[in-house]
């Protein structure tokens, strides 16, 4: 029987784990909500429906079906959600109702467990709403909500039958407990069941609410306190209610048969009072012997007469001459008689004054002309007169219901008839009285036919009578308000719970986790946030601290930032002052151009160029990136910087430069930073470059008739990574023209909003748009360049850029150039450079000018060449000039002479250049070889 | 190559020192252009002109004819080195030389 109920209770706990094991791995987990839902609710439907026939609880009679179903509508609600749980109950409750109509299921209960079924669902609802914010409650909630939901059921069987609580409180009485527990258990397993599934991901973590779990705690003992106390409380108030109600019921009903019983013997004895008064007046004899004939023929034992002063003057009992009615207690009671009040006084059997240990019933009449005739007998000789009578007083007589009264005599043998114990000892009856130490009317326990029962008796005239209910007859009521104030209780304390509880999460723990989650913002650097609870007076005080205090923060930080805004800006004119910044920085240098320039991120940065003349024909010039950035950044490439500089100055080869930086960069690097650097060493005589790198970005080149293109070469480890690194040289052939693009990743590395790198082909394709540009544009065209690409997004590295342009190669006797338009200038410098050699006649150098102009500017202008070189050599005071350029083939010593006679307005100076040249030259040779033209010019120097 | 010019009543003197070459021919043309504007008489002054190659000649042949149109141009100071170009040219011809 038990076993069936717990059996019902698990399949919820089945069905819960099926549904959440589909949900998680077929394809019912990605239906919608609602769906899901609808779905949901209508299968806990149909168990509530289930759980309600015969074959899933037990029948207690009557149809009446003891069952697990509001567990049902419970566990779809706490467990998968509020529709579910509501959908679920309405159907419970309605399988329910319309059964009871078919008798599938009980009447007496119809509307009671409908109800309560439908508003299972409903309170599911209600507290995963409210109280466990959309989440499934833990294990121990969904026990104590299955119990509670089972107390309102219990509630409303009373409700609904509130004209026949008897019948009500059976059904209660026997179904509480049980449904009780196994609801209970059947909600806790479910949501146990799931939770150990899901590993209570998604349970509400009430552990770490701290503050909440503390007033639970707490709340959850005062309430049973106050359950406990308040429920002892009614019982025993019940109880002793009860009890006084119970003797009440008893004592009326002995009262009654006592009364009659007195009223028979009283009877009785005025009868026969008044029947030897009448014989005694008749007669006038006063003597004690006819006193005594009478009390034989009345069968009584005393007769005494008593004169108006209350004493007594005759009697068949000689020692009571003479006695003072008023001297006892029982005696003076018929003193009533002589004051004209009474005529006739019958007393009940009790002790008398005169002898205490005899009881006897006195009875007493009064006569004419003062003082009264009293009698007196004992139990047996009246007991034979109403014996008749009192058999038949408690013939009927019930006490409740099945409660009835008997009559003993003083041996405890029933006398009273209407029972199949007449003339049996009580005790056979079961009952068995201790007037030692049960009073008169006090009540007693004792059992009849195995049965309890409450009794009492009275001792009347000689008769006990004895009243009996049964106990559960007696006590119904006080169980019915037991039973009924337990449940209203159970309830109230619950929604008292429910209430404190949920009046706690609103008004300190959302706001708490309000002002945490506000907090946490402030704490990640968002000190924008601002905290805004103003649910009440407390939460709106602290808003406005927190909110004070981090506007004072933020002061105090702006503050601060200005400061070293200041101090960064004075760092950063120091940095930039540090960098060669002018430019041209070499205006008298023609052979080659170089620009600079550094963007960077923050006020300071780590990247730096730098280059300087180391001798007359030789350039240095680097770019480097110190790691990290800003201050630290910053300092350790003025050192880096300063190191490198004086190395150079030094005289070293690059790759010494290098390594000998690094030894000293090593040195004290707590900070464990390093430079990634590429240097070049240019001798402007020859066009070779020597490079050495330290872990930088490659350069970009550019060939004087080529494209741009990384320059591949072997990098070394940066500087001041490790100790005892060496660093090797590459050289590489410059001709006149090439362009050397240096940058940091901050060019490579920049990103736009997508998070896109810029990148090196990027940049690379870029550079080849640009056509032949000067040093200067380049820089400022790639960064504008990179400046669209990035758009919003901030800077993150610094910038920095070197741009090179070797435009010729003048060695000491010979320069190599491209025919351009800077190109005249080169060689007009390199023909002052070769006079001021010669230690000749002003007239012989000038001449030699004037070939050197003359036959250059014809390559520069006409040729169409793209290089060209002019060298020269001395023998025997003769100057040998040679002129090659690879343009067009052309001869000047076919060229005719021009008419040199013709007048200014006529005159064409083509061919002139040419014409002036033959004559100053003693000879002059043509060949064209190798796609070159080759011009040989022999001058004399001594003439 | 520098160029010091005065005016005087429409009398304009250039006088050049240093080389008038392919590189310094362009800057003496440009001063020409402008100095030539309301002149009547040009002196160019080669006291301190080293030499002269065919695009100075150039330059002169066209301030001459310019002058020729509207009245006269001569040349100064001219070194023994300049004055074998304008024999070798016929410039000699062209020019009045002082």
């Amino acid at each position: 029987m038990v076993f069936t109920l717990i059996l019902t209770a698990l399949y919820n706990a089945i069905l819960a784990v099926l549904i959440y094991i589909a949900e998680k791995k077929t394809a019912f987990g990605r239906i919608g909500y609602k769906k899901k839902q609808i779905i949901i609710g209508i299968l806990f439907g149909a168990m509530a429906s289930f759980a309600s026939t015969s074959i899933a609880g037990v029948d207690i009679g009557d149809g009446t079906i003891m069952n697990v179903r509001d567990a049902a509508p419970l566990c779809a609600g706490l467990i998968f959600g509020a529709p579910a749980g509501i959908i679920a109950g309405i159907i419970g409750g309605l399988y329910r109702y319309i059964s009871a109509f078919f008798g599938l299921t009980g009447t007496y209960t119809q509307l009671a467990c409908s109800i309560s079924t439908a508003l299972a669902g409903f309170i599911a609802a209600a507290l995963r709403k409210f109280m466990f914010d959309d989440k499934k409650p833990g294990w121990i909630y969904g026990l104590g909500i299955g119990m509670i939901c089972e107390v309102i059921h219990m509630l409303m069987i009373f409700f609904t039958n509130a004209n026949d609580p008897s019948t009500a409180f059976g059904f209660v009485k026997v179904c509480s407990l049980p449904m009780m527990l196994c609801n209970g258990f059947s909600v806790g397993a479910a949501v146990l069941a799931i939770s150990l599934l899901g590993k209570d991901r998604d349970t509400v973590q009430f552990g770490k609410r701290h503050i909440s779990r503390t007033f639970q705690t707490w709340l959850f003992i005062c309430i049973v306190v106050a359950y406990v106390l308040t429920s002892t409380y009614t019982y025993m108030l019940q109880s002793q209610m009860s009890n006084t109600e119970t003797e009440t019921v008893i004592k009326t009903s002995i009262d009654d048969v006592n009364q009659d019983i007195q009223d028979t013997s009283d009877e009785n004895l005025l009868n026969k009072t008044n029947l030897i008064k009448s014989e005694y007046i008749a007669s006038g004899d006063k003597s004690a012997e006819f006193l005594q004939s009478l009390a034989d023929k009345y069968k009584v034992a005393e007769i005494h007469i008593i004169d108006d002063n209350g004493i007594i003057v005759n009697t068949n009992v000689p020692q009571y001459i003479g006695f003072d009615m008023a001297s006892g207690e029982q005696s003076a009671e018929f003193l009533i008689l002589l004051d004209g009040t009474h005529k006739s006084f019958a007393q009940e059997y009790r002790p008398q004054s005169y002898d205490s240990s005899v009881a006897y019933k006195y009875g007493g009449v009064s006569l004419q002309g003062g003082g009264f005739l009293q009698v007196g007998y004992d139990a047996n000789e009246f007991r034979a007169d109403i014996d008749s009578t009192v058999k038949k007083i408690a013939k009927n007589r019930h006490i409740g219901e099945n409660g009835f009264i008997v009559i003993c005599d003083e041996e405890w043998n029933i006398v009273s008839e209407g029972t199949d114990y007449t003339g049996y000892n009580l005790a056979s009856l079961g009952i068995r009285v201790d007037t030692e130490k049960y009073a008169e009317n006090t009540i007693f326990g004792t059992e009849i036919n195995g049965k309890p029962y409450l009794g009492e008796y009275e001792f009347a005239e000689g008769y006990y009578i004895v009243g009996v209910i049964g106990e559960e007859e007696a006590l119904f009521m006080r169980d019915v308000s037991v039973y009924l104030s337990s449940f209203m209780e159970v309830l109230i304390f619950a929604a008292l719970f429910a209430l404190v509880y949920f009046l706690i999460k609103k008004l300190i723990i959302d706001n708490l986790n309000e002002v945490n989650r506000a907090l946490s913002k402030i704490t990640n650097g968002n000190l924008n946030v601002t905290v805004d609870v103003r649910d009440n007076e407390e939460f709106a005080s602290l808003s406005d601290d927190i909110n004070s205090t981090v506007d004072t923060l933020k002061r105090y930080i702006s503050e601060a930032e200005a400061r070293i805004d200041a101090e960064l800006e004075f760092a950063k004119q120091i940095q930039s002052s540090a960098l060669p910044s002018v430019f041209p920085p070499f205006p008298n240098r023609r052979e080659f151009d170089i620009y600079a320039q550094m963007d960077t991120a923050k006020e300071v940065g780590g990247d730096f160029y730098d280059f300087y003349m180391l001798d007359d024909s030789t350039i240095a010039f680097l770019i480097a990136d110190v790691s990290g950035k800003g201050i630290p950044a910053a300092m350790f490439m003025m050192k880096a910087k300063t190191i490198i500089k004086d190395l150079a100055e030094s005289g070293l080869e690059v790759n010494d430069i290098f390594t000998q930086a690094n030894a000293k960069l090593c040195e004290n690097n707590d900070a464990g930073m390093f430079v990634t650097a590429w240097m070049a060493i240019v001798d402007l005589k020859t066009g070779i470059m020597s490079v050495a790198n330290a872990g930088h970005n490659p350069p970009v080149i550019k060939r004087a008739d080529g494209k741009f293109d990384y320059e591949k070469m072997r990098a070394g480890f940066v500087l001041a990574g490790m100790e005892g690194i060496k660093y090797r040289k590459t050289e590489i052939q410059l001709s006149p023209g090439d362009r050397i693009y240096l940058y940091t990743d901050g060019v490579t590395e920049a990103t736009d909003k997508n998070d896109q790198l810029y990148g090196e082909d990027r940049l690379v394709g870029f550079l080849n748009s640009l056509g032949d540009t000067d040093v200067k544009s380049i820089c400022g065209e790639v960064k504008k360049d990179i400046d669209r690409f990035v758009g919003d997004a901030p800077q993150f590295d610094d910038i920095t850029m070197v741009s090179f342009r070797l435009n010729f190669i003048k060695g000491d006797d010979k320069i190599s150039f491209i025919p351009g338009k800077d190109a005249g200038a080169a060689v007009s410098d390199f023909a002052e450079q070769l006079t001021s050699k010669l230690d000749v006649l002003p007239k012989i150098s000038s001449k030699v000018s004037i070939a050197i102009d003359e036959i250059a500017s014809n390559i520069i202008n006409y040729s169409k060449a793209k290089t060209a070189q002019i060298s020269y050599s001395i023998e025997k005071n003769k100057l040998n000039l040679t002129f090659e350029d690879d343009g067009q083939p052309y001869n000047p010593l076919e060229k005719e002479d021009p008419d040199i006679t013709l007048s200014a307005e006529e005159r064409q100076i083509g061919g002139l250049g040419i014409f002036m040249v033959k004559q100053m030259t003693e000879s002059m040779d043509y060949k064209y070889e190798n796609n070159k033209n080759i011009l040989k010019l022999v001058m004399a120097l001594n003439s | 190559m520098t160029i010091n010019q005065t005016n005087e009543n429409g009398k304009v003197t250039l006088a050049l020192s240093g080389r008038l070459d392919t590189v310094t021919a362009p800057e003496l043309e440009a001063a020409l252009d402008t100095a030539l504007g309301g002149a009547t008489e040009l002196c160019l002054d080669f006291t301190d002109l080293e030499y002269i190659s065919s695009a100075g000649l150039r330059v002169l042949l066209k301030a001459q004819k310019i002058m020729n149109t509207k009245g006269t141009m001569k040349i100064t100071g001219v070194n023994e080195t300049i004055m074998e170009v304008f024999d070798i040219t016929g410039f000699v011809d062209i020019l009045t030389i002082e």
